[in-house]
């Protein structure tokens, strides 16, 4: 009966012993794949972790309301709300057509019939540089009747084009283009 | 030593260095992986933890253990490397004349250290002593020497200190959080190495469980 009773103690503890090392071994692995991760996305805030690694596993969505506002705003011209709100919405930024909206506000607020606001144009190429990272297979079209680019590759051209220094800024002709 | 500790403590204590101990706050890029330099050092901490019997390799990877178990200690091996790498990387100031120095001591340090091949114990000391120095010449010295904040007297003596030594002493600020977590780390490093399994407690752990098994047939 002992001896039926200290076989039965030494295969649990076995088996307790070999569930702990499979076990820790998983949790390293994950943990180490974490690591990677960090260091090659390189998020600089709690959002942008969390939200990075619940991305990486399909469990992270944006906040539909605050993008709701965005739009709102973005609809009315106050893109300086609009950013705000949108960035509410993605705090991890991790959501392509959340960053396209908001290099689209850099895009129509720092337009000018004369000149462009590099710094807001130079923003907006960052976000939607993000935008087209994030996008699967770096495409994303967007089914808005309000905008006259539906695509991060048409914006990033017009952002790109903003910030160029050529002949073609002293063409007087330029007052009669039109924002998109 | 117990499967938890070689599966789950000393692998997650070492990953945990190794992620904050490449943190930078407030950096534009805040995860800094080790240099090159720190990935030497680190092999050098490796062969001077088992020449002294600090960790004793067989203890973690032999031909009598089973794949999982050696499995195990691999991960043990590969996350020492990587936490040391990270632990000497973090307690490097980042440029001009005391990165220059701070490296080349270090290294000296640890070579000699290899070439005196200390017990465990003296080691351990030794260890404790070189990270805690580092810590506070740059998370202490130089960081209140590279501090914006402060009265208009000290600002101009850290001009003058700057323009006397041509500006390779001075080091960009740290924020405050940097010295808290680096303390955290070093401490979480020299714990998770001191208990890194030892060549010491060999002989009488096999004469432990020699003694378990003698009272196990006797019952």
């Amino acid at each position: 009966m002992k001896a039926t009773q200290c076989a039965r103690d030494g295969y649990n503890r076995r088996v307790r012993e070999k569930a702990i090392r499979v076990g820790g071994l998983v949790m390293t692995l994950i943990y180490a794949s974490a690591i990677a991760w960090t260091y090659s996305r390189q998020p600089a805030s709690v959002a942008q972790l969390t939200g990075g690694l619940a991305a990486q596993v399909g469990a992270y969505r944006i906040d539909q309301r605050s993008f709701a506002d965005g739009l709102a705003f973005f609809k009315r011209d106050q893109f300086e709300e609009a950013r705000s709100a949108f960035s509410r919405a993605d705090p991890a930024e991790r959501d392509a057509r959340t960053q396209f909206y908001l290099a689209y506000t850099c895009y129509r607020q720092g337009w000018g019939r004369l000149y462009n606001d590099d710094a807001l144009f130079a923003a907006g190429l960052t976000y939607v540089e993000k935008a087209i990272a994030l996008a699967p297979s770096g495409r994303l079209v967007l089914d808005d009747a309000g905008l006259q680019m539906r695509s991060p590759d048409e914006l990033r051209a017009e952002l790109q084009a903003g910030l160029e220094r050529d002949l073609s800024d002293l063409n007087p002709m330029r007052v009669l283009r039109q924002r998109k | 030593m117990t499967a938890t500790r070689e599966a789950v403590v000393l692998p997650l204590a070492f990953l945990t260095v190794a992620l904050f101990g490449g943190l930078e706050p407030g950096a534009a890029d805040p995860w800094a992986p080790p240099s090159l330099f720190a990935l030497v050092l680190a092999v050098m901490i490796i062969a001077a933890l088992v020449r002294s019997g600090t960790v004793d390799p067989e203890r973690l990877l032999r031909g009598s253990r089973s794949s999982l178990e050696n499995a195990n200690g691999l991960v043990v091996l590969v996350a020492l490397l990587v936490a040391s790498a990270q632990v000497l990387n973090m307690l490097t100031p980042r440029s001009g004349l005391p990165a220059l120095i701070v490296g080349f001591v270090l290294f000296v340090l640890l070579m000699n250290t290899l070439v005196m091949s200390p017990d465990r114990p003296r080691l351990l000391r030794s260890f404790a002593v070189v990270t805690s120095s580092a810590f506070v010449l740059k998370f202490v010295i130089l960081g209140a020497l590279a501090d914006p904040d402060g009265g208009r007297t000290k600002r101009v003596l850290l001009a003058l200190f700057d323009a006397a030594t041509l500006g390779t002493i001075t080091q960009a600020p740290l924020p405050a959080s940097a010295g808290y977590i680096a303390f955290a780390i070093v401490v979480l490093f020299l714990v998770a190495v001191a208990l890194l399994p030892s060549a010491e407690h060999r002989l009488p752990r096999l004469l432990e469980s020699g003694e378990r098994a003698i009272v196990r047939t006797e019952s």
